[in-house]
């Protein structure tokens, strides 16, 4: 028996109608009884407009309603289906993994022409994941893959490659077939296939406007169609537009001109995603309220994301009914530290997961109050972090604990947060997964009371269902590994979706094949590009568009009928007057790539072809051409009192800039770099240096000439700092940089014995001095004094550790830079003005003078990468006059530093660099309001909040 | 029409290319080819895009315009206007509009299945569709920009883990081969060195993966090398020179010298550079090599020459040669130590990254490379060469598309490994015996930029006279050199520069000049009435470069005419300064094109990265500070977060519930008060942000130093800005046209220079022969196998850097100003401004200097800036239609508000009450009525359960809801009032209370009626499965059910009862409003 077809002309909107349609001989004075019909509508959207538009309808008359039952097509092919013995998608993943890994690739050659790169569990999964969702395809029309081959016709080039794919396909059921379970795919097409009775309790079946069934769905609608009454509504305006299941019929609609619609008015190119979006935005706003007069389609999902994001920015309230991957949920991000800190002992994963916020309040928990500070912990593992690069939790730890050394006591809470993630790591590591992950988490929440319907405790009953759900496939597939268990979660979780009750009041963004029950009469449709309206698959691996039509799987064809007519149907009722049709086409990408106008846009009389064409291909300018850069607002740095102590090496920043010296030394701004994987130059510094030092402090090594000795000498004390600092456990840069210490100490040892040989004592080493300059003090401390044994000479040695060697002279003057400086930050020699950097070894000079008088030498000990340039070298030229000059620019120096004078900055030429380039754009002293003079903007450092608006 | 055969275009700048491209389309078009069988290839995606749009206007206007028709017929044929007018008679078969209609609506219902885009996107759609052929696990995901850095990074990170116990046997091997790969050049700090390494070698290292191409001495001097063969005879050949010497003849100062060599001989290690005495000895050794070889040599040492007889000629030949060996022996070793760490880190690098299915474009063609790419036409497939495995792929069947037709674009810029994979299906277009199929390439080799990436311009001729030689004629060579875009003026200077064949011999090595004037034709302006003005001036260093650029900027004024300008240079960083220059110096609107770091360029998106830095490193002062210096410091404090403590708990909690994007949003929407209202500039920058992070947020990440670092990469290239000056590479602006152009950057060094980095010696089919580390270039130029290697090394560079100016100079329309330095008389290099020198002298100008004075000034100043756009449109509201009103929808079910310990929560144990509640409820809402005297039915408890358990339902569930049936206090659940009574069991119902619309299912609804069947009473039980019994938390929905009932029943509310049934009690409670 056929079934019966209804018309509702779509001059018109659907929604309205189809409520009238089943609400027909209603007399209005009690419920509206529908609760014995079964209707298929083709979304869940679409289902639950209905039900509302239902609802609303009978409240007209003061009366409720029993719904009618309310299913998609997807749901039809399984209604009154067992639901025991399918195998859920983790038993599928796992059983085609397993089957894969098995399958020698030399047996499978047309599937596998060449081998697969690594039959491991992760190329098995992605793998899988590809053949199930092949099955799936296949399903739609009842096919599975062993029944491709004979589907696809006799002349079809690829048979012996899917009689192999069924073959790998005949295993995988066996494998399910073993554990009880079958195919969920195959029991779906067995159950459609299969005599069923017409379901209990309905009177009658409507497909009401769906017009792209399922093929599985129609196949189970025909079988019912026998058994009872079956009624199929159309919303168009000829019957003979559609087949006897609804379908626009790609023939008919191939060519069909969707007019009606003032094209140059209503179809918008836009330059951009976000131009479209900014379209959209405005329109909204003009609208009171918007709610159900306007209505949002979005065709190309990548005008989505921008779209999404500029109603949020105007405080328009809007509504994904598709829902959001689990993947945006905020337990997803705590569930990806758990695992990759399950995965592997290492510091890094265990900071990370101290970062999530749920942790750290646990860790606060166990410390039961006190004085906990979180961000205590966090200073702490950062610090931890940079000085000793412990690779794993458990080496942090031991630097932690140490009571000995340069950290003993320094990072107690680190220590504390260490010790409670250990703790949790020992939860997670043992005992089978998915218990031991259910477990970690109870100990992260265990005794947070949290809201039933709040998003967390919602995430966390999707999260437990996917862990049974994971966890019950692995015990029918053993042999997973506990991380490869961790993946397989964390992979069904990121990809569910789940969708929130949409807010009062707000604006759906609907996807195209929402909008036929639409019926807001100013409809938008953005997006409306080739590829995504009509969608149309080019090119597939496994299912070429030439095999889905031999198999009666959608093809493009009948894709561009459906969108086809979904485009006329939308724009049917909202001509004059009724309503409006806005089309939004993207000319270009996000990323800028060109993008095609919706073929659906061109179905037209040729007449108006051309015309069309060059009105959607034309070119387009960006509508906002980029604005010139500006300062949103200056910089205003508190001023505090000048320090009254700085160091010498601190003197050659004031002299790069003493703006920057101000905001390092005075308001100590330094970044701490988290990802720091290997030595800055300053550790590989002080490794050098104490080694060295002990060298000079021995009384033995001292006067030894022996270069084998002093080597030993130097490593042995290099090997227990190393060890100290960095443990036994070395990332491999470590070991590289070590390596180069080495050498270098080597190098230094030959140079060594032979500056002592040459007479050169170390008298002197790590010698600290302090002198006044104007109101300020000047610490320093020298690496070493050396005295002649002969001659009685002295001189004053820095060691330098940088890779190529420096000479004095070079590291201490400079070229005049354009800045305006004070002239007593320059010397002229030998008749050249230059600009002094850097005052080390003159002032280093000055602090011994007093005691052993004018004639004390000094210079560099290099330490460079080249272990040829290893040597000492003197600054020979460094004269009385200089040595004066130098002095005086230090004394002046210290009294600009204790005068506050910080100011102008040094520019530094263009970009600037470094950190710095966060704080200064398009030049230093413009990006800052300096309080001048210093008294009026001065705050003592406990005055914490300062800065203010423009 | 014409026969449409196979043509190679050489196309001068703006000669036309796309014109001819598209022509060529539609020419086959009309000849009768699908489109979806016509493959047209480009480089970039935004040509491509172009392409098409032209092509559809094209047959649109033709479509549309008889007149057009005919114009576009006589184009695709070939013929000019003149030959047409002779006819009498149109042309038989000549297409017309309904023609072009037909093609027209071809075109655009073949539009997803068109041909037409990158190359790189045209080998990814093969791979993407052949993943098993060609070994991949199955679908992989194209790498690019930011994610292959990131991929890179971890890869290093991965490296680098510390193993239990130190590094592993790899790790170690790693480390040998890293210090054989820098000898005697430790580096402290490894990462940076390492990532500028492999930045430098990766790409060589895939082209010639095989160990034997690197640092192999066989390979690179087959006939053997005699410095090698030294190697060992070093401190001999040292002794028999010292001895050999004739010391007591020599003066002080060659003494000194040669005693001075003695002296740093043995200081030296190879791979390092020579001590400069030891330099100087060999240089000068070099200098008189030949007599040294002879017995008898004159060795010039400190301008005296010293005289030296045999023995000490072959001990100072023995010597030099020994050196240079050691330094040759080192630097093979050196090369095979890159190539064991390229390894090293490729093998990890492939594990993770690419057999995970991740590739970038170059892999994706690398891919490709051994494949037998041809379409399956029935024949039987070709021989296949050595290495090559597998049988044909099934393009056309996979694909859904036959090539027939080969259109390829910028053809001088198609690698040698792109053309490798196309070549298969081209070779049977262009040997297809019925001439069906055809191959169309066009491009300009004197535009050949990109060598660096690959581009292969001597393909363009090899395989012109490949295929002509198998079947002569069988590609027709065309030659477009008439300028669409350049104006008389600047055609003069680009002919007198760049066609001066003479001038180019004399400064550039002879290949190079015959190589660039073979291609070379003279070129001529179609725009003659564009008239124009082209000019060198000079100016004295840079900054007067930058001033001379600006003063014509000002002395021109290109944007109150409305007129394009654009100043190219050689470096981004030179553009950067550049246009900051113009910005600061002369006020000008002038964008850097260049990529524009929108996260970190601006004060306000700084101090946002600050505040996420602060929040999770709170021990960063430096973010710390930098925050109280700007607004969101105080609106920080205002928010009571002055404090780490309360600052990291607040925004870190904030990022992991709403994400970065909804933090970043709050924290934007805080800092508007201290915006200025105009800044729109600080406001977009803001939103970029909040877009990056948005991005970032659908990863599903969190990670504060992930996200920086992303920010910090992150750059968006800046919109064309009309009424901007331009400033930008050479590389950038190919392809593009302005009306003035500006060269004030064209110093630099000799035109022949190599670029620095590894030796890579291939042979003509284009193999990688040898890897060398080259030596210091005092033995390399001794060399003669690395000397010729390294000639043409120089001679590609200058080819190429030749290109680069024709490209640089032929991007003026109307009027082109160079600007040099004066050269100075001791300048040696032949670079470019010798090159201008020697073509147009000191001074040289052509055309009207007063050319801007013909262009009319616009009225108002910034037209040209923003004309609204035809169809530009504001979306409008829609007036007096009224909207649909729309529900609230409420859910019951959604009424409970309470609290669970977090622990419950993720306990999987906890899980089980859900499917548990469902099954008691199924199993209760098969009870109409109990039977006699209670809940049970009448078929009675025993058959009840047996028929619940042959079903397989539930234990516990039949255990419960027999318990609730048997339940003495439960009795009135089930009892039946009188014989006019009725239930609902399971009962959905839609109903609108107060204006919200309510969707539930009651449990069970009993209904007493009238004898006329009116309603007069009901009540509502639901049941709850809940362990510990909590009415307080169903109080809402059973009032919502209780309502919904009346309604449904025609009752007021009094009229209704709701009753709570909880089956772990067994227990009834009312609930009363
Ligand atoms: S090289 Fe990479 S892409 Fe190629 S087969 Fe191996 S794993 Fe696959």
């Amino acid at each position: 028996m056929p079934p019966r077809c209804h018309l509702i002309p779509w001059n018109r909107p659907l929604l309205p109608q189809a409520v009238t349609w089943l609400a027909a001989g209603w007399p209005g004075d009690r419920p509206l009884d529908l609760a014995k019909q079964l209707i298929v509508v083709p979304t869940r959207q679409a289902g639950r407009r209905l039900r509302e538009a239902l609802a609303a309808y009978a409240a007209q008359h003061g009366q409720a309603v029993f719904p009618p039952r309310v299913v998609t097509p997807e749901t039809l092919v399984t209604l009154g289906a067992p639901a025991d013995g399918s195998a859920t998608h983790s038993e599928s993943r796992l059983a085609w993994a397993e089957v894969l890994r098995a399958a020698r690739p030399e047996d499978f050659r047309a599937v596998f022409p060449r081998d697969p790169p690594a039959r491991d569990f992760a190329w098995a999964r992605r793998l899988a994941d590809q053949l199930m969702r092949l099955q799936a395809t296949l399903a739609e029309t009842a096919f599975r893959i062993g029944d491709v081959p004979r589907g696809a016709g006799g002349d079809f080039p690829e048979t012996e490659r899917w009689v192999q794919l069924a073959e790998l396909e005949r295993r995988y059921d066996a494998a399910l077939a073993r554990r009880g379970r079958c195919d969920a795919q195959a029991a779906k097409i067995a159950w459609a296939g299969r005599e069923k009775p017409w379901p209990v309790g309905v009177e009658k079946i409507t497909i009401l406007a769906t017009p792209d069934p399922l093929p599985l769905a129609v196949r189970v609608l025909e079988q019912l169609a026998v058994r009872g009454s079956v009624e199929v509504v159309m919303f168009g305006d000829d019957e003979k537009m559609f087949d006897q299941w609804g379908r626009p019929p790609p023939d008919a609609w191939a060519r069909r001109d969707w007019g009606r619609l003032d094209f140059e008015q209503r179809v918008h190119l836009c330059a951009s995603p976000s131009e479209q979006a900014g379209h959209i935005v405005a329109l909204a706003k003009k609208y009171a309220t918007p709610e159900g007069v306007l209505a949002l389609g979005v065709g190309d999902g990548e005008v989505l994301a921008p779209l999404e994001g500029a109603l949020s920015r105007a405080g328009v309230a809007a509504f994904n009914p598709a829902g959001q991957l689990r993947q945006r949920d905020a337990l997803y991000a705590l569930l990806v530290a758990l695992a990759d800190f399950a995965r592997e002992d290492s510091l890094a994963h265990a900071t990370a997961l101290a970062r999530c916020p749920d942790v750290l309040a646990w860790i606060e928990i166990r410390a039961r109050g006190g004085d906990f500070s979180p961000a205590r912990v966090l200073v702490e593992l950062d610090v931890l972090h940079a000085r000793h690069l412990p690779p794993t939790l458990s080496a942090a730890q031991g630097q932690c604990t140490k009571h000995d050394g340069e950290s003993a006591g320094k990072f107690p809470a680190a220590g504390f947060a260490l010790d409670a993630l250990a703790g949790l790591r020992v939860t997670l590591t043992h005992g089978e997964f998915p218990a031991n992950a259910a477990a970690a988490l109870a100990e992260i929440f265990a005794g947070q009371r949290i809201e039933t319907d709040a998003p967390l405790a919602e995430s966390a009953a999707a999260w437990r269902e996917t862990l049974r759900e994971t966890g019950e496939a692995l015990e029918k597939f053993p042999g997973v590994t506990r991380a490869e268990g961790w993946e397989l979660a964390l992979e069904a979780f990121a990809a569910a979706t789940h969708a929130d009750e949409k807010p009062a009041g707000a604006l759906e963004l609907n996807g195209w094949l929402e909008l036929l029950w639409e019926d807001a009469p100013h409809l938008v449709v953005a997006g409306l590009n080739d590829g995504s309206v009509p969608d149309a698959v080019v090119g597939e691996m496994f299912l070429p568009e030439a095999l889905r039509g031999r198999l009666g799987l959608k093809t493009n064809a009948m894709r561009f009928a459906r969108d086809a007519y979904l485009l006329a149907a939308l724009t049917a009722w909202r001509g004059g007057g009724a309503g409006r049709l806005d089309v939004l086409v993207g000319k270009a990408s996000a990323a800028g790539d060109p993008l095609r106008p919706s073929r659906l846009l061109l179905q037209c009389a040729d007449e108006a072809l051309p015309a069309r064409v060059k009105f959607l291909f034309r070119e387009i300018e960006v509508a906002q051409a980029s604005l010139p850069w500006a300062r949103a607002w200056r910089l205003r740095p508190k001023r505090i009192a000048p320090p009254e102590k700085i160091s010498v090496t601190a003197l050659r920043d004031w002299l790069a800039c003493p703006f920057r010296f101000y905001l390092k030394h005075v308001l100590r701004m330094e970044h701490v770099a988290p990802e720091k994987a290997e030595l800055d130059a300053m550790d590989f510094g002080t490794l050098l240096h104490a080694a060295l030092q002990a060298m000079g402090e021995d009384e033995a090594l001292r006067d030894c000439t022996d270069e084998a000795t002093l080597r030993t000498g130097l490593l042995a004390v290099f090997e227990r700092r190393a060890r100290a600092q960095f443990g036994s456990e070395l990332p491999l840069p470590l070991v590289v940089q070590l390596a180069s210490a080495r050498q270098r100490l080597a190098a230094s040892a030959r140079v060594q014995a032979r500056e002592r040989a040459a007479g050169w004592r170390i008298e002197r080493v790590e010698w600290k001095f302090e002198c006044v300059l104007g109101r300020i003090a000047v610490r320093g401390k020298i690496d070493r004094i050396d005295r002649h044994v002969v001659t009685g000479a002295r001189r004053v040695l820095d060691y330098k550790t940088s890779d190529t060697a420096s000479s004095p002279e070079h590291a201490h003057l400079g070229p005049i830079s354009d800045a305006v400086r004070p002239p007593w930050t320059r010397v002229t020699v030998s008749g050249r003005e230059r600009a002094w950097l850097d005052l080390q070894l003159p002032l280093y000079r000055r602090a011994v003078t007093a005691e052993f008088g004018m004639e004390v030498a000094c210079g560099y000990f290099n330490l460079p990468k080249a272990a040829g340039e290893t040597a000492v070298v003197l600054w020979d030229g460094l004269n009385a006059s200089m040595q004066s000059a130098a002095e005086e620019c230090a004394k002046q120096a210290a009294c600009a530093i204790a005068a506050g004078e910080f100011w102008p900055p040094v520019e530094s030429g263009g970009r600037d660099e470094g950190e710095w380039a966060e704080l200064f754009h398009h030049g230093a002293a413009a990006s800052v309001e300096w309080p001048e003079p210093a008294s009026s903007g001065m705050e003592t450092e406990s005055q914490k909040v300062e800065g203010g608006g423009p | 029409m014409k026969q449409i055969g196979h043509v190679m275009i050489l196309a001068s700048a703006g000669s036309g290319k796309t014109y001819a491209l598209t022509n060529r389309y539609i020419a086959l078009l009309a000849g009768g080819a699908a489109p979806e069988r016509i493959v047209a290839l480009t480089f970039t995606r935004k040509a491509a895009g172009e392409f098409f749009d032209e092509i559809l206007k094209k047959l649109a206007d033709a479509a549309a315009d008889p007149g057009a028709a005919e114009k576009l017929a006589r184009q695709i044929s070939g013929r000019d206007e003149a030959e047409d007018k002779q006819r009498a008679v149109p042309h038989s078969g000549t297409p017309g509009p309904a023609d072009f209609m037909r093609l027209l609506r071809a075109v655009v219902d073949a539009m997803p299945r068109l041909g037409l885009g990158t190359l790189d996107s045209f080998f990814a759609r093969v791979v993407r569709n052949f993943p098993l052929e060609l070994g991949l696990g199955g679908e992989f995901a194209l790498l690019e920009g930011a994610a292959a850095q990131v991929a890179r990074r971890r890869t290093l990170a991965r490296l680098f883990t510390a193993t239990a116990g130190g590094p592993g046997a790899a790790q170690r091997e790693f480390i040998e081969a890293f210090k054989r790969a820098t000898f005697g050049a430790e580096e402290k700090q490894l990462t940076g060195k390492l990532d500028a390494f492999l930045d430098a070698h990766a790409e060589t290292f895939l082209d010639a993966p095989r160990a034997e191409c690197w640092g192999e001495a066989r390979r690179i001097w087959p006939d053997g090398n005699a410095w090698l063969a030294a190697v060992g005879r070093r401190e001999a050949a040292a002794q028999a020179l010292h001895a050999a010497l004739p010391w007591e003849t020599l003066g002080d100062k060659p003494r000194a010298r040669l005693e001075n060599f003695f002296v740093a001989l043995p200081e030296w290690s190879p791979g390092a550079p020579l001590p400069p005495p030891v330099e100087y000895l060999v240089g000068n050794a070099f200098k008189v090599w030949d007599e040294l070889r002879a017995g008898r040599a004159d060795l010039t040492l400190e301008r005296k020459k010293v005289s030296l007889a045999p023995p000490a000629c072959a001990a100072l030949i023995t010597l030099v040669s020994a050196i240079a060996g050691a330094e040759l022996a080192r630097r093979l070793e050196m090369t095979r130590g890159i190539y064991d760490v390229v390894q090293g880190y490729e093998a990890v690098y492939h594990d993770a990254v690419r057999r995970c299915g991740r590739l970038t474009f170059a892999d994706v063609t690398r891919l490709l490379q051994p494949v037998a790419l041809a379409c399956d036409t029935g024949e039987e497939p070709k021989a296949k060469g050595a290495g090559e495995e597998g049988g044909r792929l099934l393009i056309d069947w996979r694909l859904d598309a036959q090539f027939d037709h080969w259109l390829l674009d910028e053809f001088q810029d198609t690698s040698f490994a792109q053309w490798s994979v196309l070549r298969n299906l081209i070779d049977e277009a262009v040997q297809d015996a019925e001439g069906r199929r055809t191959f169309f390439y066009v491009g300009d080799v004197k535009q050949a930029i990109f060598a660096w990436r690959e581009g292969d311009a001597r393909l363009f001729r090899e395989i012109f006279n490949h295929y002509n030689a198998a079947a002569p004629e069988a590609i027709a060579e065309e030659h477009l050199t008439s300028s669409w875009r350049s104006g008389p003026a600047v055609i003069a200077m680009v002919n007198r520069v760049l066609g001066d064949e003479a001038a180019l011999r004399r400064l550039l090595p002879l290949a190079v000049a015959a190589r660039w004037s073979h291609e070379w034709r003279a070129h001529t302006s179609a725009r003659v009435q564009l008239g124009g003005y082209a000019e060198l001036r000079h100016a004295d260093d840079e900054e007067g470069r930058f001033a001379a650029t600006l003063n014509i900027l000002r002395e021109t004024e290109p944007r109150a005419r409305g007129l394009t300008a654009a100043v190219l240079v050689q470096k981004n960083d030179t553009a950067a300064r550049l246009a900051d220059y113009l910005r600061r110096e002369g006020g000008l609107a002038a964008v850097a094109e260049s990529d524009l770091h929108v996260a970190t360029d601006n004060p306000l998106t700084c101090a946002l990265l600050a505040l996420l830095r602060a929040a999770a490193h709170p021990g960063d002062t430096f973010a710390q500070a930098h925050l109280r210096m700007t607004p969101l410091g105080t609106a920080l404090a205002a928010a009571g977060l002055g404090s780490p403590d309360s600052l990291t708990r607040r925004v870190l909690s904030e990022l992991h519930t709403v994400g970065v994007a909804a933090t970043l949003e709050h924290w934007l929407r805080a800092l508007e008060p201290a915006l200025a209202a105009n800044d729109e500039f600080s406001r977009t920058r803001g939103q970029q942000l909040v877009e990056l992070a948005r991005e970032f947020d659908e990863g599903g990440r969190r990670d504060v130093a992930e996200f920086l670092a992303m920010a910090e990469a992150h750059t968006v290239r800046d919109a064309d800005a009309a009424g901007t000056v331009r400033v930008m590479t050479v590389h950038k602006a190919k392809g593009l046209g302005f009306d003035l152009v500006i060269l004030p950057d064209l110093e630099g060094q000799s035109l022949a220079q190599r670029r620095n980095g590894l030796a890579v010696h291939k042979n003509a089919e284009r193999e990688v022969e040898w890897i060398l580390d080259l030596p210091a270039k005092i033995f390399r130029e001794h060399d003669p196998v690395l000397a010729a290697h390294v000639a043409g090394e120089e001679g590609d560079a200058a080819y190429e850097e030749l290109c680069k100016l024709y490209v640089a100079m032929t991007r003026a329309k109307r009027a082109m100003y160079v600007v040099t330095e004066p050269r100075k008389a001791s300048a040696q290099s032949n670079n470019f401004p010798k090159l201008l020198l020697e073509t147009l002298g000191e001074e040289w100008s052509t055309g009207d200097a007063r050319w801007f004075d013909a262009v009319a000034r616009a009225k108002e100043p910034g037209v040209g800036t923003q004309e609204p756009r035809a169809g530009d449109r504001v979306l409008e509201p829609l007036q007096g239609v009224p909207g649909v009103a729309r529900l609230v929808a409420r859910r019951p079910s959604g009424e409970k508000r309470s609290t669970v310990d977090g622990a419950a929560l993720f306990a999987l144990a906890a899980g089980g009450s859900a499917e548990f509640g469902l099954a008691v409820h199924a199993l209760l809402a098969e009870v109409e009525w109990g039977g006699a005297g209670g809940g049970v039915p009448e078929i009675g408890a025993g058959k009840l359960e047996a028929a619940w358990r042959a079903r397989g339902e539930d234990t516990a569930a039949r255990e419960v809801a027999l318990g609730c049936l048997r339940a003495p206090a439960l009795t009135g659940v089930w009892a039946r009032p009188d014989t006019r009574a009725e239930v609902w069991r399971e009962r959905g119902f839609e109903v609108v209370l107060d204006g919200q619309w309510v969707t539930g299912i009651f449990d069970r609804v009993v209904i007493e009626r009238a004898a006329d069947g009116r309603a007069l009473g009901a009540t509502v039980f639901d049941f709850k499965t809940d362990a510990v019994p909590d009415p307080a938390r169903h109080a809402g929905q059973m009032r919502l059910y209780q309502q919904a009932a009346a309604r449904l029943l025609g009752l007021p509310g009094s009229a209704v009862r709701a009753e709570l049934v909880f089956t772990a009690t067994r227990a009834r409670m009312e609930l009363a409003w």
